[in-house]
């Protein structure tokens, strides 16, 4: 049977690349901004490619914040990407500071731009391909903010960047946020997103 | 850690690659779809398509080109060419472009990167630098570049370095950096004026113009000679001189951190 996956539209960015890849590795995907039908999702997947602003308040504040929490207190799978993961968190300190949806505790900051590294400035933003710890997968990342988590048992992979090691994967029973894009990352997104519609990778 | 990329660049007019990719296994050398999936399946880190068509009818062709492409490969896009105003932008991002890269806009226009960078996010806005060498004077303290525009045809008196600041602080993702006195040479990158943007400015910087071998890529990316982010490059993989893979091998033998070719893909 093909999984079928809710895919969150926010109007957060182009959803086309996310889609393709999940059906590439076998999903069925429902692309929707109905929070009635998103409450009811069994897995869903929320990738978002802007920033914390006054949408994403509206966002959290909302039906479809709501909605979101509800599929997770519920256990149904849940994969959120990039801003998608950061959203996760309890509150952003972008854009002079916006509130997340508060399931896992953090902030989201931004990356430091004060360091140095072989001469050059630590370049923010992270854009390219960092490997992940501990499976030593290449991912591709484009952010300026990161997600520190509070709980140590909710970093699921971390990328080096600078002194910084980064939360690139976060995982709380059955809900999942990536920090890099799956769906630019070529093979190894592609297993990492099958993996997740087969019921999660511990 | 982060590596360094390769990324291929395909020069499109009227949706066609201008000049063509000729390599083992591509059946139509002027097709940007197949060459572009051959790229992705090579292990290209990213991909960029420059429009270099003029005509509205281009632009039109252009846009398909990229939803095609968009379409087929698992790597970033960034596209550029002829990119006005943030009407492109928005219809290059919803065809499927992960970046978008502007150039004499950019310019002629500073404010312009701003609005994008709110609208879109920095990671998304590349801006796309030319520079020339300028004729040594007596005084000079180091060479000087300056800022092109319009395929080289016109000058701006911005001085190159001061220029990538100022984009940078405008929100900026990334620089291209293309030499106009290297494009076409196959003599290697610029990579004095490389070297100096990539250690000023605080966001990620491409290198671009003059790779005739994988030396030259070695060097653009290099910490202690171009210190490049990432190399750009077209003529030597469109005419299958070497794979992607081979480049790769080729710099990770020699110490530059690139990521790892990844074996053909059978997941589906």
């Amino acid at each position: 049977m093909r999984r079928e996956i809710i895919l969150v539209d926010a109007h957060l960015g182009n959803l086309d690349s996310v889609e393709r890849a999940l059906v590439h590795v076998g999903a069925t995907v429902v692309k929707s901004s109905d929070p009635d039908r998103i409450a009811a999702a069994r897995a869903l997947v929320f990738p978002g490619q802007s920033a914390f602003s006054a949408r994403t308040d509206a966002l959290v504040e909302g039906a479809l914040g709501a909605a979101i929490r509800m599929v997770i207190e519920r256990g149904d799978p849940f994969l959120g990407i990039c801003l998608g993961m950061q959203l996760l968190f309890d509150r952003s300190e972008e854009d002079g500071g916006h509130p997340g949806l508060g399931v896992l505790p953090g902030v989201v900051r931004r990356l430091p731009a004060d360091q140095r590294v072989d001469g050059r400035p630590l370049k923010v933003p992270h854009i390219g391909w960092s490997d992940v710890q501990p499976t030593g997968e290449h991912f591709y990342f484009a952010h300026s903010y990161y997600a520190a988590p509070e709980q140590p048992d909710d970093l699921m992979w971390t990328a080096r960047y600078g002194q910084l090691e980064l939360a690139a994967a976060v995982r709380r029973g059955s809900v999942y946020g990536a920090q890099f894009h799956p769906e630019k990352s070529q093979l190894a997104g592609l297993r990492f997103l099958r993996s997740f519609i087969l019921g999660g990778r511990a | 850690m982060l590596k360094r990329r390769i990324i291929p660049c395909l020069d499109v007019k009227d949706g066609r690659v201008v000049k063509g990719v000729h390599f083992a296994g591509l059946r139509d050398s002027g097709d940007p779809i197949e060459a572009a999936r051959a790229y992705d399946a090579q292990g290209a880190d990213e991909l960029c398509l420059l429009d270099i068509t003029a005509t509205a009818e281009g632009r039109d062709t252009f846009l398909e080109v990229v939803q095609r492409v968009a379409a087929q490969i698992f790597v970033p896009l960034t596209v550029g060419g002829g990119v006005r105003r943030e009407a492109d932008v928005r219809r290059l991002m919803l065809a499927g472009a992960d970046k978008v890269a502007i150039n004499s806009a950019a310019v002629q226009n500073p404010p312009l990167i701003r609005r994008l960078a709110d609208l879109y996010g920095s990671q998304a806005i590349v801006i796309s630098v030319d520079v020339r060498r300028m004729p040594a004077k007596t005084g000079d303290s180091g060479p000087l570049y300056e800022v092109v525009i319009h395929g080289g045809q016109r000058s701006t008196g911005l001085e190159a370095i001061r220029w990538c600041e100022q984009a940078a602080q405008l929100g900026a993702g990334e620089i291209l950096l293309t030499s106009m006195d290297r494009d076409g040479t196959r003599d290697g990158y610029d990579l004095w004026i490389t070297r100096e943007i990539s250690r000023r400015v605080s966001i990620p910087v491409i290198a671009s113009g003059g790779v005739g071998n994988l030396e030259h890529l070695r060097e653009g990316l290099a910490d202690d000679q171009g210190a490049a982010d990432a190399a750009l490059a077209a003529s030597i993989f469109h005419f299958g001189l070497f794979t992607i893979a081979q480049a790769k091998a080729y710099l990770a033998d020699h110490g530059v951190p690139v990521r790892p070719p990844e074996p053909p893909r059978a997941l589906s």
